[in-house]
This record gives C-alpha cells, structure tokens and sequence, in this order.
C-alpha cells in the first residue's frame, strides 16, 4: 500500500497544480473602446488600442492584461496642441512609440477590481494600481476604470507650467470573446 | 447711407456665405475631411452674413464721425478684425475631438476673408461717392 502514496501524491500535486495555470478566458477588445484623458488645460483621447486581455471574474489571480496605445493618435481636439503632445517636449513619440501596461496581479476589491502593473509612458516604467470594473454584456464584457497619473513621473512635459500635472485616465473598453 | 451700406453688407454678406459653402464642399472632396457636423451651411451663411451686417453698421458709423477718413479706416479695420479672427479657428478646441482636427483651420480661415473680399468688390455698385 504505501509503494502507492508517493506516485499518487505526486498525482494529485500535478494535477492541483495544473488547475492553477489555467488561462483566464481571452477577450478581443472592440473598435468602440475610449481611451480618454484629462486636465486642468488639455484633455483628449487616444486610439490605437491593442493587446491582450485574459481575464476570469472567479479568478482575477490568473488574469492578465498586456496593453499598448499608438501615442502618436493622441487627439486633443486642435491640431496644434496635437503637434506639441507628440513633439519631444511631451510624448516625443518618435522615441517612444508606445504606451505599455503590462499587469502583475489583480484582486478582487470592495467595488470591483484591482489591478497593479507596469505603466511604460515616454520610456519610464512606474509600478502603478488602480481600480476597475468588469461587467458582462450578453457575449461580452465591458472593462471601466477611472485614476490619476502624475505626468512629471513620466517626464511628460515640463513641471507646473498650464497642463495640470494630475492627469486624469477615463477608460471604457469593450470587449468580446 | 445706412440702407446702402447695409444692403450691401447683406448681399456681400450672403454672397460670402454662397462662396464658403462651394469651398467647404471642394475642401470635403479634396481632403476627404468632413466637418459638416461642426460647421453646417446655416453655420457659414449665417457668419458671413453676420459679417457683412456689422461692416455695414461700422461704415456707416466710422463715415459719420470721421468723414473722408471714415473709408480709409474701415477699411483697415475690417481687414484687421479679418486676420485677427484667424485665431479663433486656429485655437479651436474640439470636445469632443473630431478626427483630423489639423484640417479644421484650412478649411475656415479662408472662409474668414469672404465678407471683406465681398464688400470691397461690389461697394462700388451700391455706395458711389
């Protein structure tokens, strides 16, 4: 009998372990998502949205989010302001093409998510949380959240000045299975 | 004087108006740059013929008060207030943006000179001195 217990322990270890890297359920995010910003003095919107979402409700451990924005679609709505933001004083996106999220963990919290991650903007990478939501639509899913970045951590412009230094992030992500 | 003047601050006015939504519709074809949305035909006749109604209240008040110089100097300033009216499409801001904002300035700044041009080509038809 006992010739038994370890080739079963090792088993049962193998199989509750594999139970513990099963992928969340992968999301195709949708062309209506909005990636909006805003301050004191600018505001506007991004598009060039990509990536990927895994993401399970029951088990936010195992979900994922690795996401990039194009920073050269910033649009704020003039196009002079539009030249500026992506000239080397603020998003210089000849240099720094993309702007990376890659999350580290994700918990549930008291109204809906958690996620902590790596934000890559203007080639400085920040440990950033925030919170979200997730809620399901028939097939789908639409991700919100809401939170604020300081730009002077990203080096993104000069300190003081007319643009706020608390950028606020407004984001709305449909997504599809 | 006033009903001249203000006769011809509306038939220039309109015909600016006329001219603005011809060029709107070539820059649309030509840029592939639809701002119809934000900027309609009532939008531009409307403006041009708001133009033209106050060069014709200006004229007229500039031509009572300064006599003679009166012309010179309603000249400059409407060309003036012309180029300064640059700025208003140059600093718009959308909100929320449109795509293709950039394009928004080459399509109404020349829309900006329209009354000015209209009033210094037919003022020589209605107001003979």
């Amino acid at each position: 009998m006992n010739k038994y217990i370890a080739p079963l322990t090792a088993l049962l270890l193998l199989a509750g372990s594999a139970f513990a890297f099963i992928a969340a359920q992968s999301w195709q995010i949708a062309d209506s998502y909005s990636i909006a910003f805003s301050s004191d003095d600018a505001g506007g919107v991004f598009k060039g949205f990509k990536g990927a979402i895994a993401f399970d409700e029951q088990n936010p451990a195992a979900s994922r989010f690795d996401v990039t924005i194009d920073a050269a679609t910033i649009n704020t709505g003039n196009g002079l302001q539009n030249k500026h933001a992506k000239s080397d004083e603020w998003f210089d996106v000849a240099k720094y093409p993309q702007i990376h999220f890659q999350s580290k963990n994700i918990t549930k919290a008291a109204n809906g998510y958690q996620v902590t991650g790596d934000l890559t903007l203007h080639g400085v990478t920040k440990t950033i949380t925030f919170p979200f939501t997730f809620k399901k639509t028939g097939a789908g899913g639409l991700f919100v959240a809401s939170f604020t970045v300081n730009r002077n951590d990203y080096k993104l412009g000069k300190p003081g000045k007319d643009v706020g230094e608390d950028i606020k992030l407004d984001i709305s992500v449909p997504v599809t299975k | 004087m006033f009903k001249k003047a203000l006769l011809l601050g509306i038939v220039s006015g309109l015909l600016a108006g006329i001219a603005g939504v011809i060029y709107a519709r070539i820059y649309y074809s030509a840029n592939e740059a639809d701002f119809s949305k934000v900027v309609s035909t009532v939008h531009i006749v409307a403006a041009s013929l708001f133009g033209g109604v106050l060069a014709a209240i200006g004229y007229t008040v500039l031509d009572k008060l300064l006599k003679a110089n009166g012309e010179i100097v309603f000249n400059f300033i409407f060309t003036i207030l012309s180029f300064a009216s640059l700025l208003l499409p140059i600093g718009h801001r959308f909100s929320p943006p449109i795509d293709t904002p950039e394009l928004f300035p080459g399509m109404v700044i020349p829309m900006h000179f329209f009354p000015a041009l209209g009033w210094y080509t037919l003022k020589p038809l209605f107001i003979k001195k």
